[in-house]
């Protein structure tokens, strides 16, 4: 026994040095097999889904809409990182594309990990599509742009139905769905919310995550000296403090940031009188709280909030904020930190010469903006929280949030 | 009558080891009661010179039959106080220690708060005379749900096997032997009703990792660990956060818990115990803590931390002293990509304390030990370079003095009070009453 003992203590003892010299070398030489690994891996594109397929046609089908001009990717254009590539604070729609919408058109990039709307344990609205997250999910979200007057204003869901019946891949959609898929209207307008959703969720082309900042994490890239500055702003808590909403820093499970924390805030963004719906004094968009939401009508004290976007290629983005009130990157940044030092900028003048300061929201409501985050809690004749160069810096940091980036 | 008396002496102690020797916290701590053992026959020996009954080769050699026999109780599980020794020994032992403590800040009463800092349940099985399992489940904050702070672990589940005498090797999930805290963390083993911040900022409390491990003990007092083990996850730092900047270590160890394990961590420890009552030792533990994470800058960062401690505990004294230190290379990268963060990963931290305490008055059933504690810990003393503008400040280094009393009663029971110091921001000076349990 005491032999058999001594062998096999031996034994594992040797099994530990062995183990013990594996980890001193083992550790050293394996990284750069496992940071390639991937190379061999099947592309997303390769391996979508016949729904995501057909999706893709019914996204860039101009014949959805009353018009027979418009699809989603006229207002979702993927040559523009899926926003608008013009500069209309509201895209025209309707039959004759000549009827104005109500809020800016956001961008459908990196929408895939959005959460269906919820509150969280703080009471904190998280998550939802759509500015005031009234949809679910993106399917949900895909029924308004083809019923909505002031965009592909079909007329109800057989009519949108009807026009894919006549299209060019309706042999496509039945195989996808089933030979007796529009047996039933609800059923097939369904399925085609879903393939649009799945169109989204699949392709790569919405979530590419190629962006100069996404090479840098990886340390593929390297962030000049006004991009590094810029970063830093936007990440300090006492300066820019954007990643207060915007993340930027990965996952723990080793994700990419979204620059969203899908959450919602009321910035008092200034009123604009582009949106014709705005002629009528007693318009107001309360996001959260309505007019196009309307389970949250008694939830007062959410009036004024609208979801924090991705701010993933938003250097594309020609107008900014729910409702397209700034047309330039650096005016909508300066906005953040000059909202509360330098009012008079952003905001019309009185009578009496005072400032009509967040002059979009009815007065009940003023108190719901946020005025205690940095950098909001300021005061009038206040240093900014950024100066002008430190703005530049942060918008020249937001430019390399752009998908497509070649090093 | 004298032997008569130093028998019962010895068998006091020799009992109350054996009642006490907690097997789940590992070798370290079985050291630990044989020192307190050693620190005990101390006084015995004192004694006995004042009688003048005995010579000093006598001594020594009582001193020795004792520190061997209590190695080979301790290293037995739990004993019942009717055995006569480790033979008879119960083969499935349950265990617990557990402390609730109340804390108030000196200048901000209104944050007055009472928590029930942990509940731990032991189990242990001895399969044969070599072999036995060690588990230890813990619950942290008196509730655990999705909605609330709690935490419930695992804290240690390991399988042990011994060789020979002094030779065994563990496999499983176990507490790292760094420092006197986190090898011997039952509220009855340390002084202050929180464990004090070097060992818990610097050293995380309670660290264990899983992998294999190999013990050994000589009869010159030397007693050494070394192994292999998961590590340390830096992707999971949080620089945005403050989690990272309390415990850097704490922030981003695993727990066994789905646990990245491409890089593996050696560690090794080296304790001396040659002159009854002092003890001296040191440990290490390195290991790569980026896993080869695709996309991730920070895959040659290597976490190191070592620790030099001291313990002399002669008659009513107890004197200790610890500098831990730790290191994380490889983060310039890493930290780049945290710009503008408040807390970007640090290239180095560490911390010491000197603590002294004085058994002032004891009987069969109570004793009553005074201490005294200074320390400082720094968890970011040094960033790596970072571009010219964006560069964080190196912390300073926080001071604590802390100062109070344990009171036990018997062996398993203690009650505690202190009042702690804070150099750098007394807004943070605070009393604090905690009670203690471990059997």
């Amino acid at each position: 026994m005491t032999v058999q003992h001594s062998s096999f203590s031996a034994a594992l003892l040797a099994f530990g040095l062995a183990g013990l010299l594996a980890g001193c070398g083992g550790s050293g030489s394996a990284d750069s097999s496992g940071s390639t690994g991937g190379t061999a891996q099947p592309t997303p594109e390769a391996s979508v889904s016949a729904a995501a397929s057909v999706g893709e046609k019914i996204f860039k089908d101009i014949s959805l809409s009353a018009s027979g001009k418009m699809s989603c990717a006229t207002c979702h254009d993927p040559a523009n990182a899926h926003a608008p590539a013009n500069n209309l604070s509201v895209q025209l729609g309707g039959a004759k594309l000549d009827v104005p919408g109500f809020r800016a058109t956001p961008s459908l990039r990196y929408l895939n990990l959005t959460p269906a709307f919820f509150f969280d344990k703080d009471g904190t609205p998280t998550g939802g599509f759509t500015h005031d997250g009234r949809a679910q999910t993106l399917a949900q979200q895909a029924e308004t742009p083809f019923l909505a007057p002031h965009e592909m204003a079909n007329r109800d869901r057989a009519d949108v139905v009807a026009k894919l019946q006549r299209s060019a891949y309706v042999s496509e959609f039945k195989a996808a769905f089933g030979a007796t898929i529009f047996e039933n209207t609800d059923s097939a307008f369904e399925r085609a919310l879903f393939a649009l959703q799945q169109y989204q969720k699949e392709d790569k082309d919405f979530h590419p995550y190629d962006s100069k900042y996404d090479q840098f994490l990886a340390g593929k890239a390297a962030l000049n000296e006004a991009e590094l500055r810029g970063l830093a702003l936007f990440n300090n808590p006492s300066k820019g403090n954007c990643i207060g909403c915007h993340s930027s820093a990965k996952g723990a499970d080793g994700s990419s940031p979204l620059f969203t924390d899908f959450t919602y805030d009321n910035l008092g963004v200034p009123r604009n009188y582009a949106i014709p719906a705005t002629a009528d004094a007693a318009y107001a968009d309360l996001g959260l709280c309505g007019p196009d939401r309307t389970d949250l009508k008694a939830r007062t004290d959410l009036c004024g909030a609208f979801k924090v976007p991705s701010l993933r290629n938003v250097a594309t983005r020609k107008v900014f904020f729910h409702n397209g009130r700034f047309t330039s990157l650096r005016d909508a940044v300066s906005f953040y930190v000059r909202r509360d030092t330098n009012p008079e900028e952003w905001y019309p003048l009185a009578a009496d010469g005072s400032v009509m300061k967040f002059d979009d929201l009815p007065a009940a409501y003023l108190k719901n903006v946020n005025t205690t985050e940095v950098p909001y809690n300021r005061q009038r004749g206040m240093a900014a929280a950024l100066s002008p160069a430190e703005v530049d810096d942060v918008v020249k940091f937001l430019a390399t949030l752009n998908d497509g980036y070649k090093n | 009558m004298k032997k008569t008396l130093l028998a019962q002496a010895l068998c006091v102690a020799f009992l109350s080891t054996a009642i006490a020797a907690p097997v789940q916290a590992g070798e370290a701590e079985l050291l630990q009661k044989i020192e307190k053992l050693a620190a005990e026959l101390e006084a015995i020996k004192a004694e006995l010179a004042a009688n003048r009954q005995q010579t000093v080769a006598q001594k020594q050699e009582v001193l020795a039959t004792s520190v061997a026999a209590a190695a080979s109780v301790s290293s037995s599980p739990s004993a019942s106080v009717s055995t006569q020794g480790s033979a008879a020994a119960p083969a499935t032992v349950i265990s617990s220690y557990g402390e609730i403590a109340y804390t108030r800040p000196r200048d901000a009463a209104n944050q007055a708060q009472t928590d029930v800092g942990r509940a731990v349940l032991g189990i242990s099985h001895r399969f044969n005379e070599k072999t036995k399992m060690v588990a230890e489940f813990e619950w942290e904050h008196a509730v655990t749900s999705a909605d609330d702070q709690g935490e419930a672990a695992v804290e240690q589940i390991y399988v042990e096997h011994e060789f020979k005498n002094g030779l065994s090797a563990k496999a499983g999930l176990f507490l790292i032997p760094a420092g006197f805290i986190n090898p011997s963390h039952e509220p009855t083993a340390y002084y202050g009703v929180q464990r004090n911040f070097v060992e818990t900022a610097i050293i995380p409390t309670t660290w264990r990792e899983a992998g294999f491990s190999v013990s050994g003990a000589h009869d010159n007092g030397l007693s050494w660990d070394a192994g292999i083990t998961t590590g340390f996850d830096l992707t999971k730092w949080d620089a945005a956060g403050s989690d990272a900047k309390e415990s850097p270590l704490g922030s981003i160890h695993q727990e066994g818990q789905f646990a990245k394990s491409h890089d593996l961590s050696l560690h090794a420890a080296l304790n001396w115990r040659g002159v009854p009552g002092l003890l001296l030792g040191a440990s290490v533990f390195s290991g790569k803590a980026g896993h080869a994470t695709t996309d991730f800058v920070a895959n040659d960062a290597r976490v190191t931390l070592w620790d030099a401690h001291a313990r002399y505990t002669p008659g009513n004294w107890d004197l200790s002293a610890l500098y831990a230190r730790g290191s994380i290379s490889n983060t310039e990268a890493l930290n780049l990509t945290l710009a503008g963060n408040p807390s970007p990963v640090p290239s180095s931290f560490y911390g010491w304390y000197l603590q002294g305490a004085y058994k002032v008055w004891s009987n069969t059933d109570y004793s009553l030990t005074p201490f005294i504690r200074y320390e400082q810990f720094n968890t970011a003393a040094s960033y790596s370079a970072m571009p010219q503008g964006l560069a964080v400040a190196a912390s300073e280094a926080e001071k604590v003095t802390t100062v109070g009393a344990s009171f036990r009663i018997g062996e398993g029971v203690v009650l505690k009070a202190d009042f702690q110091k804070f150099q750098r921001d007394s807004a943070m000076d605070r009393f604090n009453l905690g009670v203690g349990y471990s059997f």
